[in-house]
């Protein structure tokens, strides 16, 4: 963050002139509503954040903010983030995207951007579905999720989000859902706030392929408990979660990766001497 | 999660909230209509579009006829999970499980409706939970206008009849959802 005064800004002065096409009803339009919000809320200008994201329905939301913005290739956002946050430390550096995009095809960069814990957050909106190509199981999807394109279901263990992240090395872990934008805005003040990787899952239902989700709003619930900086302890509870825990399950004090030597920024004329032919 | 409780109660409303209150009620509404009625275009579904384009409008008047009513009196500036709902959210913020790129006029209607109740529920609890008669006195002027508003809706719905069971049947549906 520059060290400007916190600006005054709305949620919706956040917001480019791009009309998202998200189907209606699509969770994802209230992850919009938080994330801006939240960065309203800290006071951050649109010159201070950069969005990158990767590839699908949700990682179109890089286009529907004003800020700095990344429309990445599939599975890469966190790559291009951590690139970001090194070249510009001052930027409020956001990563964002879908379960297939973070979990599938970039499931091995959420691992180690965990484990390098640079000052990132990512907000996945895991909608447990490719929804973009229409509606292939993901690695969130539970096994017997029976549909055309996997009859029977898939009989694969889904991936647990939360337990990678948190067994990776996340600072930061939580989960919100879409249905709850002044809640998911609150967490994401947090997760932005805090030093270190800040993994958010965030809930948000696909209504065109799974509309058995509109049920999440009533299977949902505040974790009874206050988030924790034991990863023990955080690891204990996420065995007896069940998914539908709302919250902040961790808040670690790992110190978040720094560049240990700091190169001075090159000038126009360096960059114009090296593209001399 | 809409069953959590509330901090509703946790103090009586002082006039400054219970405006700043009333305003975000308003103001959600504007941009939840005024986005549902851009995602109804995109979908071809000018109709209801429209609709929300007016509600839109509607909200807007009486979001600026709560900013004459506030005048000079400071409002609060309030964290968004900082306002007091009875339940997690503005009264009138969008289900978003009750909007299909299908949906007739009757749903359209229906969500405003439910809004217009949750606000004038809200409006009602609100006047029984204010530190001074004035803020009170203002609490009941706005169930008033909420209750106006429910009737208007009611009327309004009543022109559209209930959409048969298979409104939502789309004979060209995204793969692998028949």
């Amino acid at each position: 963050m520059s060290a400007q005064a916190p600006c005054k800004l709305k949620a919706s002065d956040y917001k480019s002139d791009y009309k998202p096409v998200w189907c209606p009803g699509c969770g994802d339009y209230h992850v919009l509503l938080s994330l801006t919000k939240a960065v309203a809320q800290i006071g951050l200008r649109p010159e201070e954040i950069a969005v990158v994201s990767g590839i699908g329905c949700s990682s179109r939301i890089s286009g529907y903010l004003n800020c700095y913005g990344f429309h990445g290739i599939h599975g890469r956002a966190l790559p291009l983030a951590t690139g970001v946050k090194v070249a510009r430390p001052d930027l409020t550096v956001i990563a964002a995207g879908g379960d297939g995009d973070g979990f599938s095809i970039g499931g091995n960069h959420l691992l180690h951007a965990c484990r390098r814990n640079i000052d990132i957050t990512y907000v996945v909106m895991d909608n447990e579905i490719y929804g973009m190509t229409k509606g292939q199981p993901s690695p969130t999807t539970d096994p017997d999720w029976d549909s055309k394109l996997a009859p029977g279901g898939t009989g694969i263990s889904p991936f647990h989000p939360l337990v990678i992240a948190l067994a990776s090395g996340a600072n930061f872990v939580a989960r919100a859902f879409s249905g709850d934008p002044n809640g998911t805005a609150r967490i994401l003040v947090d997760a932005i706030n805090h030093p270190g990787f800040s993994f958010v899952q965030i809930l948000s239902p696909c209504v065109t392929f799974r509309p058995d989700q509109k049920e999440w709003k009533n299977a949902v619930h505040p974790a009874p408990v206050t988030p924790t900086s034991d990863p023990a302890q955080a690891a204990r509870r996420l065995m007896t979660d069940d998914g539908f825990n709302i919250g902040v399950l961790y808040k670690g004090a790992r110190e978040p990766y720094r560049q240990a030597v700091v190169r001075e920024p090159r000038v126009e004329r360096d960059i114009d001497e090296e593209f001399m032919v | 999660m809409s069953r959590v409780p509330s901090n509703f109660f946790a103090q009586p409303f002082s006039l400054g909230e219970l405006l700043a209150h009333a305003l975000a009620i308003e103001l959600d509404a504007v941009q939840s209509y005024s986005e549902l009625a851009e995602q109804m275009r995109q979908c071809g579904n000018d109709d209801v579009a429209e609709l929300f384009e007016r509600m839109s409008k509607l909200e807007a008047e009486h979001a600026s006829k709560i900013r004459e009513e506030a005048g000079d009196t400071e409002l609060p500036e309030l964290a968004p999970w900082e306002y007091r709902w009875l339940e997690l959210e503005a009264p009138e913020n969008i289900d978003l499980a009750g909007v299909h790129y299908l949906m007739t006029p009757y749903h359209a209607l229906s969500l405003a409706l439910d809004n217009e109740n949750g606000a004038l529920a809200f409006f009602e609890a609100a006047a029984d939970n204010c530190e001074d008669d004035r803020t009170r006195e203002l609490a009941i002027e706005f169930a008033d206008d909420e209750r106006q508003h429910v009737a208007w809706m009611e009327e309004w719905l009543a022109k559209f009849p209930e959409p048969d069971t298979d409104w939502d049947e789309d004979l060209d549906p995204p793969a692998a959802i028949d």
